[in-house]
């Protein structure tokens, strides 16, 4: 016996598998087969088995009782495996069945034909077989009937498929019906309705019952909109399309396939907007079976466009959908109810496309709005477009329109835009345009320099004042770049400014600045300036910018160096004479020359001290110039402190002693100070003898040092006077100063001793000051900065 | 050691020369040359020989270092102490420079005519003590 091959034997099994009849009840239709095919052959046993993977399964049996037998044992087996009737005519004398326990046992079979139920793609399933309990031949008649009847069997176990089949097409088909969200309703071809959907049912308000047999159109259309509906077709497709079925199959049969909105009749009364869609049924032979109507239910859509009726009546302005079809032809899907408010217009004057609304554009504006459109609408890009509008209510306006183009399948092109009114904001606009001008002009008209720029440093404006001076314009610049493009200075006018105390850009960095000078030197002259920067703030406080005017000094720099020379010269001119008078006067006083007669004694003292008091004056405006003008040489020259203070208790003892009051010299740590010498010792002597002026009679006058850190030493003078007014605390460095106009005749001393002395300390790196409490002494200082004593001269 | 006896004075202005001079005179016992230009004291200085030279540093048409630099061709002032008057605003040269010109002192005016007998005998004394 060949071993079946096992591919073909799986799928075998799966081809019988797939006609689902194994372990089925009894169907009369096939016992009527087992009945024939006994009764043909004339044997007492007749069967359909099917041979599955372990035993053979009997659908229909005569003559025996049990419903399978295994496999192994089976006859069946063998003719599944062959080809065509296999017959064993004894079976006790044949070597493959002699021992088999069907033919030694019950039911003691001695003759067996089987002819194969063979599927139509090849696979043998089972057999229709007859069994004798005693040896026998079939005629050739009774071989060729058992064939007949096996393809008969398989006949039917085919149709037994095809309806399962079926059954589970229509069950999916009524499922896609009743679940389907659009109603659905089914007609013959002659248009009454043979089935409706639940959906259709609960959409239109009837049960199927109600409606089948019924005509759809009569059902359901409004006929007004169906009499209108079969003029346009009848229109469009030069013949004359009935008001009923026929304006829904009439496109289809042109073999248009359209979706179109319908408003379709409740059955109580009520309008149902409907999208709708028409599609013929046919059968496997292109015969027409009917239509299949789908309405899909546009209530739930038209809320939406309510809600967005609600909302675009809150948008200030006209909310548009406006499709451009390649044609040329346009049309406006959606516009919102500011139509009127913008273009004067009502619904009812929109006719199709644009050109009720391009006939308001004002006549100057149109070409450039057509323009701009068209540009849009080729490269697809946000449309936004001011212009004027003559609104036949309001008179001209303007308005603002942007709109975005989005290209449709149909190469039209669908835009969704926002037109506003914007008058009101162009009047205050354009009012701002003067004031705007107005500035500007206000600014090219002024002397002042003025540059801005904003929060990052970009340069925005420069006037025609500012272009004059630097000799260029505002450029695209980062801040580091300015003190060299526009040639800034320090106020000496030789040092370039640093870019860091460039004004402008302090002022960007949050300082206001107040008279700071500078020069900007444009070839090889100087011009000498002031200037003045502010933040610049936005409304919302944020800073967005900074401001810079420059005020020309040049002209007053001349004249205060003409001044300065002036002086100078004048100081100068006097000083000889007086040099001389002074010393004569000192001659004769000391009676150098001669005994002085004593009734003249005390006139050539007052000359004397006059003339001595003239000379110091003269010194110190001489030496304020100098200061001041930046001439004053120093000889710097590292020393140790405490020789300098004892040198200055020395020089001054005397004139401190005219003042009845004692000079005292305390504590000085041993530090060495870096000084010119001679302009120490001025300093010194300066605060001694104001010192000495201001203290009461028979007082001492505190010298001492004291490091404030490694690095400073302090050196003060403590007096036991009336301290500093609250007052003139302000203005005691500066020039001219004295507590007060009277105190100038009466302490002697030119009021000039303490500015110069500050200009002294600060050339030489230090910094000088007082504390004070009215009624109970001054104390004035310097700082200055030390080394340690050991460290030689650099 | 020898006292300070000659003195070689050089200013222009008549009235602070005057001064000068009597103050010198009266108060250091010195004998005094004044001349009243450089020229006049390249032309007197070699006759007169002076111990030290005070002079002007503001003198019309010859400064007082060009003075000194020309005088130092004809007399040897390696052993003349030198004694510069300057007013405040004036700053004559470097601190070298005036030391390699032989000047010992530097005296600002105004000048209290009292003390400048003393002022000079103090330079004369540390040169030669």
């Amino acid at each position: 016996m060949p071993a079946p091959s096992p591919p073909r034997e799986l799928s075998r099994l799966a081809a019988l598998l797939r006609y689902e009849i194994l372990d089925t009840p009894d169907e009369s239709a096939f016992d009527d087969f087992t009945q024939l095919a006994s009764h043909i052959c004339d044997t007492p046993i007749a069967l359909i088995s099917l041979v599955d993977d372990h035993r053979q399964w009997f659908k229909s049996r005569l003559g025996l009782d049990v419903s399978e037998t295994p496999r192994g044992i089976s006859f069946c087996t063998h003719t599944i495996e062959g080809d065509g009737l296999f017959e064993v005519h004894d079976a006790q004398r044949d070597q493959r069945f002699r021992h088999n326990p069907l033919v030694t046992g019950e039911p003691h079979i001695r003759f067996y034909a089987g002819a194969p139920l063979t599927t139509p793609d090849g696979y043998n399933l089972g057999t229709l077989c007859v069994i004798d309990r005693q040896p026998r031949r079939l005629s050739e008649g009774q071989r060729d009937a058992l064939m007949r009847l096996s393809r008969q069997i398989m006949r039917l176990f085919e149709e037994r498929l095809q309806g399962h089949r079926y059954a589970e097409q229509a069950a999916l088909h009524q499922a896609l019906l009743n679940s389907a969200a659009s109603a659905m309703v089914l007609t013959t071809a002659d248009g009454r309705i043979s089935g409706v959907n639940p959906t259709a049912e609960r959409l239109f308000g009837y049960s199927e019952r109600m409606l089948i047999d019924r005509s759809l159109t009569t059902a359901l259309f409004p006929l007004d909109a169906l009499v209108r509906r079969a003029a346009i077709l009848s229109d469009e497709l030069g013949e004359t399309v009935e008001p009923g079925f026929a304006v829904l199959i009439a496109p289809l049969l042109e073999g248009r396939r359209e979706m179109r909105e319908w408003r379709l009749l409740h059955r109580n009364g009520d309008s149902v907007p409907v999208l709708l869609n028409v599609s013929a049924i046919h059968d496997e032979h292109e015969q027409l079976h009917g239509y299949i109507v789908s309405a899909y239910d546009l209530a739930h859509q038209e809320n939406l466009q309510l809600r967005l009726q609600q909302i675009a009546a809150q948008v200030p302005g006209l909310l548009f959908q406006f499709c451009w079809r390649p044609d040329g032809s346009s049309s406006f899907p959606y516009l919102s109810e500011g139509l009127e408010d913008i273009y004067g217009l009502s619904a009812a004057e929109m006719a199709p496309g644009i050109a009720p609304i391009y006939s308001r554009v004002h006549l100057d504006d149109r070409a450039r709005v057509l323009t701009s459109i068209r540009h849009a609408a080729a490269t697809l890009t946000p449309w936004h477009f001011e212009h004027r509008i003559d609104h036949p209510r309001k008179g001209v306006i303007w308005i603002e329109a942007r709109a975005t183009p989005m290209r449709q399948a149909d190469g039209s092109v669908l835009w969704h835009g926002l037109v506003t009114d914007i008058t009101e904001r162009k009047a205050e606009q354009t009012e701002l345009d003067k004031q705007q001008e107005m500035n500007r002009r206000l600014l090219e008209a002024l002397s002042e320099a003025v540059v801005a720029c904003d929060a990052e440093g970009n340069l925005t404006l420069f006037n025609n004042t500012a272009r004059l001076w630097h000799g260029l314009d505002a450029a695209q610049l980062s801040p580091e770049q300015w003190p060299q493009y526009y040639r800034l200075f320090q106020a000496d006018g030789v040092t370039p400014m640093p870019y860091d105390q460039v004004p402008l850009l302090r002022a960007l960095r949050g300082e206001r600045i107040r008279n700071q000078e500078m020069t900007i030197v444009v070839h090889g002259t100087a011009r000498h300036v002031l200037a003045n920067a502010d933040p610049m703030f936005a409304s919302d406080g944020h800073q967005n910018g900074a401001v810079v005017v420059l005020h020309d000094i040049t002209e007053r720099k001349q004249i205060e160096v003409l001044q300065r020379d002036f002086v100078s010269t004048v100081s100068h001119e006097l000083r000889t004479p007086l040099t001389s008078i002074t010393a004569s006067l000192g001659l004769i006083c000391g009676e150098i020359v001669g005994e002085v007669p004593e009734h003249l004694q005390e006139l050539l003292d007052i000359a004397h001290q006059n003339s001595k008091r003239l000379s110091a004056l003269i010194d110190d405006l001489l030496d304020i110039d100098k200061l001041y003008a930046g001439k004053m040489r120093f000889e710097m020259q590292r020393q140790p402190l405490q020789p300098l203070l004892e040198q200055a208790l020395r020089s001054n003892q005397g004139y401190a002693e005219s003042y009845t009051v004692s000079i005292e010299l305390g504590s000085c740590p041993a530090v060495s100070i870096e000084v010119d010498t001679m302009r120490l010792e001025q300093v010194l002597s300066n605060l001694l003898s104001n010192a000495a002026k201001y203290s009461p009679p028979g007082e001492t006058i505190e010298l001492w040092a004291e490091t404030v850190d490694d690095a400073k030493v302090r050196v003060s003078v403590r007096d036991k006077g009336p301290g500093i007014a609250d007052t003139f605390r302000e203005r005691i460095f500066s020039k001219f100063a004295q507590a007060d106009s009277s105190d100038t005749r009466q302490q002697g001393g030119t009021g000039l001793g303490l500015a110069i002395s500050k200009e002294l300390i600060e050339h030489m790196h230090g910094q000088i000051g007082f504390d004070s409490i009215p009624g109970a002494g001054a104390c004035f200082w310097f700082e200055l900065p030390c080394y340690p004593p050991q460290e030689a001269q650099p | 050691m020898r006292p300070l006896q000659r003195i070689l004075h050089v200013e222009d202005v008549p009235s602070i020369q005057v001064v000068t001079r009597i103050a010198l005179e009266k108060l250091g016992g010195f004998e005094v040359l004044s001349c009243a230009s450089g020229q006049e004291a390249l032309a007197r200085a070699q006759r007169f020989a002076p111990d030290m030279i005070l002079l002007d540093v503001m003198l019309p048409q010859m400064g007082g270092l060009e003075l000194l630099r020309q005088l130092s061709s004809l007399i040897d002032l390696q052993h003349i102490p030198i004694v510069l008057l300057t007013g405040q605003q004036e700053e004559p040269a470097s601190p070298a420079e005036l030391r390699q010109l032989g000047v010992r002192k530097l005296l600002r005016k105004p000048f209290d005519p009292l003390q400048l007998a003393t002022q000079l005998k103090e330079v004369w004394n540390a040169e030669y003590q």
